[in-house]
């Protein structure tokens, strides 16, 4: 299998090394939600809003190639120029004194406050809030000095800190009632301190990003940033033909041939953070306080796995490329097994004979294994779009070894409303993973069981997975205890995951000094530039 | 006239008050918890739960919603979408103009050039034309509109590069393009959606048309003109086309709504931002708010387009206007 990059960086040479005729540029790409709230916090629901909000604000640090997320030197500056350690529990960052708002008003300590007042205020709603559950506080050390308190010593803590909290302008929105933000005329130009100014929103149609050209961490090589609101995949896919665009992010598997075809583009591979799986319930659906009548079973559990042939199943939806891990494990942390991203295959004799050992027979002739007078059959919870084809083939391949799966297709919110309750027998999950492995506390800890807004909806519990978790989670030399995790769920089967699919990318190729990101595509895209040579009409 | 057309309005505004009335409460009474659109698959904190059902008011009982919401609608307030934050007014009329635009236009040329050449068919029908217009018009109408629409945007876009493939402008116009200049750009953008919806609807109006005149051809007072010498131009216009108008007039009130509804596929395909994409966005994210809204206004277009359809069959008929 081939294996992807965590990030793909296409002549990568600095930008001083760059000839010294330039043209200003242009990028215009087409996402598939409209970027109407495209700001941290308050906004951001969307990948297209984080993708513009990363243009228009800053992190205090960003992540480094090797995407490892452990150690005080895990992030690169940016918003800050420095941090120290005060002590086990105490981080202080120093925010980069050229730092200014698009307006003029420097970066403070203050803003950074006032925005983690903003995360905590129920009432905004905001999403990542279990994540940031070990900053205990954060407060102001003179005008740029952001000192952060943690519940507790982790190896993760300037990660934690620096990468995830953007801060938005005090200044200008500390007056406003919390739930008019959304709605007032900053949210309609955001100010932000990042390399691009908001310019103008055409609703429905594009927003325009204009090059902050006193960015104090260096003028953007690429002057204006376009960005489209395209729902239609096929019609984003026109776009790029017609060479109207010039990226394409997650081309699908049958479109690469065509776009390949293109000599305006090339196509690169990044490593990406999704995962799908399906989720086993450690519980029974109808009363939570029992355990799963069918899968807790270990040896059930097993069996299904193995009697899917997953490569098969990941290859005809994703292609080459795409992981087919037995751990919760996308490609982003490939680094902690890089073998991972290659699963068990199918085995259907052992599935027949894990299944036969833990007493299920087919007693009665029907083809469905049965024990005690109860068949084997299980429920799958499916969400509409791309995982009821995997569901489909689950079914048929579940049904050779006799048990029947019957699908339940459900709209979305009925969906989720059964997923948090834990009404299901098997989920089609997916997810983003965190750049951060320590992330897998969430869904698969025993410390988050029935914890109100704990992504652990299965109700999972392992002691042994949770020892090697807090051993990872404190271990100066995290890689090994971070595969002692990986090698303990595979050999627990919460879930059997489906894909890890890879990021196929598609950029024109006048675009030089080109780095693309695994969790946020376009965060380098102020350090690209245009080869002068190669111009479009549209860049000069 | 006025006395008809107060109570015709009046019947209209209660039959929209009770769609309206049936729609808010089958949109609410629907299963799954409506902060999912806010929420996502991630899950919240119980503090976050319980502000945000304040804030959007989903701990409240389905009565006290709906008495609320129509309270608030009297005033002119839709709500707010709960996927955007901001007023589901403002979003519709973000979105309402592409689709007038592009659905009046269609609606113009389906009943000019539609009725045209259904009274050109049915007064030639034994040409070899008539029989090419009638194959062309059965291959339009069977084949699906975004099938259509991709071999245009492959040949006008993709080969050719006459015409954008999508959008409703050019991103790349300056900020300070003349009037002429945006209008000149709006036009290229029209035209490869507005060839496919005129492609995918305008067999209906040719065929009813044939089929009207043709029938009305047949009636006595024809027979009597045609007897009397009177020219075949002045039979066509004066004592045919104009009695074959009442079927179309019913085509059209049915038709109208489609200013409001768009084409889903037409407007997902040439990412058109119009209202048909936005209720399908609505819909798949669960925006309660603003699916509510989206179906007001297609409830108001239908009523509207009804008494348009009533008020052309007192022009076209007189007997309708004397009764």
């Amino acid at each position: 299998m081939r294996q992807a990059f965590l990030i793909a960086a296409l002549a990568a040479a600095p930008l001083a090394a760059q000839s010294p005729r330039t043209v200003p540029g242009t990028v215009v790409m087409a996402v598939g939600e409209e970027p109407t709230r495209p700001f941290p916090v308050v906004g951001s629901k969307s990948t297209a809003e984080a993708d513009v909000a990363d243009q228009l604000f800053l992190r205090l640090g960003g992540l480094d190639p090797s995407l490892r997320t452990a150690g005080d030197n895990a992030l690169r500056p940016e918003l800050a120029r420095s941090w120290k350690r005060i002590d086990s529990l105490t981080i202080q960052f120093e925010l980069d004194p050229r730092a200014r708002w698009h307006d003029g008003v420097p970066v403070r300590a203050h803003d950074l406050v006032y925005t983690w007042q903003l995360m905590n205020n129920p009432a905004v709603g905001f999403n990542g809030l279990a994540t940031l559950e070990p900053i205990e506080s954060v407060e102001a050390v003179g005008a740029r000095g952001v000192r952060f308190h943690f519940r507790r010593a982790f190896p993760e803590q300037v990660y934690l800190a620096g990468f995830n909290l953007l801060p938005l302008p005090a200044h200008l929105l500390e007056r406003l009632p919390v739930d008019s933000i959304a709605t007032s005329s900053w949210a309609s130009k955001p100010i932000g301190n990042g390399p691009y100014r908001f310019a103008r929103r055409v609703p429905g149609d594009f927003v325009e990003l204009r090059a902050d050209p006193a960015f104090f961490l260096g003028r953007p090589g690429i002057a204006r940033v376009l960005v489209r609101f395209v729902s239609d995949p096929v019609a984003r896919k026109n776009l790029l033909l017609s060479g109207e665009t010039d990226l394409l992010e997650n081309v699908p598997q049958s479109n690469l041939a065509e776009l390949k075809a293109l000599p305006s583009l090339r196509l690169v591979t990044v490593a990406n953070n999704i995962l799908l799986y399906a989720l086993f319930n450690s519980r029974d659906p109808a009363d939570t306080a029992r355990p799963h009548p069918i899968l807790a079973d270990v040896r059930v559990r097993d069996a299904l796995g193995l009697a899917l042939d997953r490569q098969t199943m990941a290859q005809s939806a994703f292609g080459a490329g795409v992981g087919v891990p037995d751990a919760a494990q996308s490609q982003i942390w490939a680094w902690i097994t890089p073998r991972g991203m290659a699963g068990q295959p199918q085995n259907v004799p052992r599935a027949r004979a894990l299944l036969a050992a833990a007493g299920w027979r087919d007693t009665d002739g029907d083809g469905i294994l049965d024990r005690n007078g109860q068949p084997l059959r299980l429920t799958l919870l499916v969400p509409p779009g791309v995982r009821r084809p995997f569901a489909v083939q689950v079914q048929q391949m579940w049904r050779a070894v006799g048990v029947r799966a019957d699908i339940d297709e459900v709209d979305r919110a009925p969906y989720t409303e059964r997923r948090n309750a834990g009404r299901f027998d098997i989920d089609f999950a997916a997810v983003s993973q965190d750049p951060a492995p320590s992330s897998l506390v969430q869904s698969w800890s025993c410390a988050t069981v029935g914890v109100p807004g704990s992504t652990n909806v299965a109700h999972w519990c392992d002691s042994s997975f949770d020892q090697r978790l807090a051993t990872a989670l404190t271990s100066q030399r995290p890689l090994g205890a971070w595969k002692g995790v990986i090698e303990r769920m595979t050999a627990w089967h919460p879930a059997i995951f489906l894909a890890a699919p890879v990021n196929t990318v598609a950029v024109h190729r006048r675009f030089t000094n080109v780095t693309i990101w695994p969790t946020r595509s376009w965060r380098s895209l102020w350090l690209w530039q245009v080869r002068p040579e190669a111009a479009l009409p549209r860049d000069r | 006239m006025r006395g008809w057309l107060l109570r015709r309005g009046a019947d209209g505004l209660f039959t929209a008050l009770l769609a309206a009335v049936a729609l808010v409460a089958l949109v609410h009474a629907l299963p799954g918890d409506p902060l999912a659109a806010v929420l996502g698959e991630r899950t919240a904190t119980p503090e976050q739960l319980s502000a945000l059902a304040a804030r959007w008011g989903t701990d409240q009982p389905l009565l006290t919603r709906l008495s609320r919401y129509f309270v608030a609608l009297a005033h002119g307030d839709l709500g707010f979408s709960m996927t955007r934050g901001v007023p589901v007014g403002a979003v519709l009329l973000e979105r309402l103009w592409p689709t007038v635009l592009l659905g009046s236009l269609t609606l113009l040329i389906d009943f000019t050039l539609g009725l045209a050449l259904g009274l050109w068919a049915a007064l030639h029908p034994a040409t070899w034309r008539a029989r090419l217009l009638g194959a062309f018009t059965i291959i339009g109408y069977a084949v699906p509109s975004f099938v259509a629409g991709m071999v245009l945007i492959w040949l006008f876009g993709i080969r050719l590069g006459w015409l954008p493939v999508a959008g409703r402008s050019d991103v790349l116009l300056k900020m300070d393009a003349s009037a002429w200049e945006i209008f000149i750009d709006r036009l290229r953008h029209l035209i490869l959606p507005l060839t496919t919806m005129v492609i995918a609807t305008i067999a209906v109006p040719i065929r009813q048309q044939r089929a009207a005149v043709q029938g009305v051809m047949a009636a006595p007072w024809v027979r009597a003109a045609r007897a009397r010498g009177v020219s075949p131009a002045r039979v066509a216009w004066r004592h045919c086309w104009r009695p074959a108008l009442t079927p179309i007039v019913t085509l059209f009130g049915l038709w109208l709504p489609m200013l409001v509804a768009g084409a889903v596929f037409i407007e997902g395909l040439f990412a058109w931002p119009g209202l048909g994409a936005l209720i399908a966005e609505a819909t798949a994210a669960h925006d309660v708010p603003l699916v509510v809204g989206a179906g007001l206004l297609l409830v108001a277009a239908v009523q509207i387009g009804s008494l348009l359809a009533d008020l052309l069959y007192r022009v076209v008929d007189p007997v309708q206007r004397d009764q």
